[in-house]
């Protein structure tokens, strides 16, 4: 059983991995040629590599065989484990607790397809009502505080030796130290203003627009304006809401053609980097203490961080927490902003 | 002049370049600079570097040129300058300064092919020394309220110079991610008038299983909540918040374990990237009784992807154990 142990400082949790722990030759050993088409795990007719599906999307044929569209799964290598307590406990100052959670893969395509903007905007879509599916379903388990829904493409930023479309959930039984932050400068911007901050920036976004990749009816992307990273970027629903999975039918939508068309010009502008998405959503709200999350549903909300891995983390950045980024935002802005994906139509 | 600007969410600083800005093409540069004509550290190219601000040279050599073997000077492309005021303002939600700071690199020794491990005991010391001297002289500085001493060894740890060197930056700001480490102590203290870091060194030195090896002054373990495989802090046995009020006696000691810490890592890991950093207190007169300065040495042995970046969560494969057991019986 993995553990999660916390740092008594800071106050951040750390996942370690007791089960199947690394020694120094295996971290030699991942130096990552791809997995052919053939062995991939998450390739039509290759259901019996992952564990036993929890949804998918099929037209009337049988679990865990082919004929699907998307696919949700228990990872291969979960860093934490759905069975069990939490068994919170102390040893000497340090605090401990085994490393329940669920940790999954939704599978966006049968095919062996590298690139989320390769795919037909149908399977983006399906793939996004999945995900809302699943965090709504994992909310009910009162072991749990908080689901991260996240994607890592290319090898620099994580995601291994395996070529094939796909997005992970972990959800995980704390609140973890950067979501506790957000939520905290949120609420004390609330409790002074009466209004929420990320609604506010939207407004000046939309005004200054220096800063705005693209506006569609129910979505704004945008490059924030102290972004760690070049071409850092934000992608905001319009509508106030916190949680990610209450988002409307025509904005689910709207966000699946925004993601296809981003990541699209993302790939045609800096040549098809690594990059990282993540989900900042609300926290599972179980009951807590009296008006714990008295104003959540007004100041909290949601919203996707996309980040191209084209800079180094040094250590500048582990020792502050301060970031060094070459690209103003509105260098950034414009140069995704000007762009089209037609100029990628050559690579199809 | 670079600018500073605020998360308003967070309310994390981050340094913006508006000056030099690099666009999508600015970004292939995957290779590290090779030595001789073209290394600015090497002997003969010092007119490559802005003059020095601290050498040690033999008697009769000329300043910026060859025959040093220790040479600190500004960073030729840094991320702060030194000119100018703060200026802090606002825009709308925004709040932003100038990027006024100073950017030193600490050149470790003449040669280009020796890594920081193979320095030799003494030439540890004065390099150790030479952090000393420039963290003292910056405080002169106003402006400045931290200063922060690290090294970014190989590629894939951010170094894109080859030739061994140490970086400092002197912040007109307190940095986050050191004022978390601050207010957790605070925390920690006001509850049981004791020092943390104190109290994790007492509880490592009994346990033991962490512990990596110790001398006089230092001792060298993986932390219990260790973020990466491998990590290791080297913490002074004596309680000081200032890195900078180091005593002679305890700079040779501090040579001593991380030289043979920077030898361990690479006898175990086979070379591997990695940095380090040196936490200390923010420049103020006072001594903190609930802070205790130590350097945390990470080596780069997995990537840190969407869950870390997500979430400030990390997953560490390796328990610290195990990790400090293979250092313990590495040579």
């Amino acid at each position: 059983m993995p553990e999660l142990r916390k740092d008594p400082l800071i106050g951040r949790w750390v996942i370690i991995a007791t089960d199947r722990a690394k020694r120094p030759m295996d971290f030699a050993a991942s130096r990552d040629e791809p997995v052919p088409s053939g062995e991939c795990p998450f390739c039509e007719g290759q259901e019996s590599r992952t564990p036993k599906e929890i949804i998918a999307v099929r037209n009337g044929s049988s679990a865990n065989q082919p004929g699907w569209k998307v696919r949700v799964v228990p990872s291969i290598k979960p860093v934490l484990r759905i069975e069990g307590e939490l068994n919170r406990r102390a040893k000497g100052m340090y605090d401990v607790m085994d490393g329940v959670g669920a940790h999954e893969v939704i599978v966006e395509t049968p095919q062996h397809i590298a690139h989320t903007a390769d795919l037909p905007l149908e399977q983006i879509h399906l793939s996004l009502q999945a995900t809302m599916q699943r965090i709504a379903d994992l909310e009910r388990d009162p072991r749990l505080r908080y689901a991260l829904w996240f994607k890592n493409y290319g090898s620099v930023a994580g995601a291994g030796r395996v070529q094939h479309a796909r997005s992970q959930l972990i959800a995980t039984p704390v609140t973890p130290l950067r979501v506790k932050e957000e939520l905290a400068g949120t609420r004390r911007y609330f409790e002074d203003k009466e209004r929420c901050l990320v609604c506010d920036l939207i407004s000046q976004e939309q005004e200054a627009g220096a800063r705005v990749v693209m506006s569609t009816p129910h979505i704004l992307v945008l490059c924030p304006f102290a972004s760690r990273f070049p071409f850092e970027l934000w992608i905001v629903p319009k509508r106030h809401s916190c949680d990610f999975q209450a988002m409307q039918p025509e904005e689910v939508a709207d966000l699946a053609a925004v993601l296809k068309e981003l990541l699209g010009r993302l790939k045609a502008v800096l040549n098809d980097p690594p990059y990282n998405a993540l989900l900042h959503t609300a926290p599972f709200r179980q009951p807590r203490k009296t008006g714990y999350w008295k104003t959540i549903v007004d100041d909290y909300h949601w919203h996707i961080e996309l980040i191209p891995r084209l800079t180094r983390v040094a250590g500048f950045e582990w020792g502050t927490g301060f970031y060094i980024n070459p690209t103003p935002p509105e260098e950034s802005a414009k140069y995704l902003r000007e762009a089209t994906v037609a100029a990628t139509a050559g690579a199809h | 002049m670079s600018e500073i600007r605020r998360d308003p969410i967070i309310g994390r600083w981050n340094i913006i370049d508006t000056d030099q800005p690099l666009g999508p093409d600015g970004f292939e540069i995957d290779r590290q600079s090779p030595g001789g004509a073209k290394c600015p550290f090497c002997y003969g190219n010092e007119a490559m570097t802005p003059p020095e601000l601290y050498v040690l040279r033999p008697p009769g050599t000329a300043p910026n040129s060859s025959g040093w073997t220790l040479r600190v000077v500004s960073n030729k492309f840094p991320a702060l300058k030194i000119e100018g005021e703060l200026n802090r303002k606002g825009i709308g939600i925004f709040d932003l300064c100038n990027g006024v700071g100073a950017h030193e690199v600490i050149v470790e020794s003449p040669d280009h092919q020796r890594q920081m491990a193979d320095l030799s005991q003494e030439e540890m010391t004065q390099v150790i020394t030479a952090f000393k001297a420039r963290s003292l002289d910056l405080r002169g500085d106003k402006r400045f309220k931290y200063t922060l001493i690290f090294k970014n060894y190989g590629l894939a740890a951010g170094a894109s110079l080859e030739h061994s060197h140490t970086q400092l930056i002197a912040l007109p700001i307190i940095p986050k991610r050191v004022q978390e480490e601050l207010k957790g102590s605070e925390r920690y203290f006001e509850f049981r008038d004791r020092c943390p870091y104190c109290d994790m060194l007492d509880q490592e030195m009994q346990e033991r299983e962490r512990v990596v090896f110790e001398n006089n002054s230092f001792a060298v373990f993986c932390p219990f909540m260790s973020n990466f495989p491998f990590e290791l802090w080297i913490l002074p046995k004596e309680h000081r918040s200032d890195f900078a009020q180091i005593t002679p006696e305890q700079i040779a000691d501090f040579a001593q374990i991380l030289k043979e810490s920077l030898g361990r890592v690479r006898g175990a890991l086979g070379d591997p990237a990695y940095n380090f950093i040196i936490h200390t207190g923010p420049i103020e007169s006072r001594e903190r009784e609930e802070y205790h300065w130590h350097l945390e040495l990470m080596p780069k042995l997995t990537k840190v992807a969407g869950f870390e970046w997500g979430t400030g969560f990390y997953i560490n494969p390796t328990p610290p154990e195990l990790a400090a057991k293979i250092l313990r019986e590495s040579v």
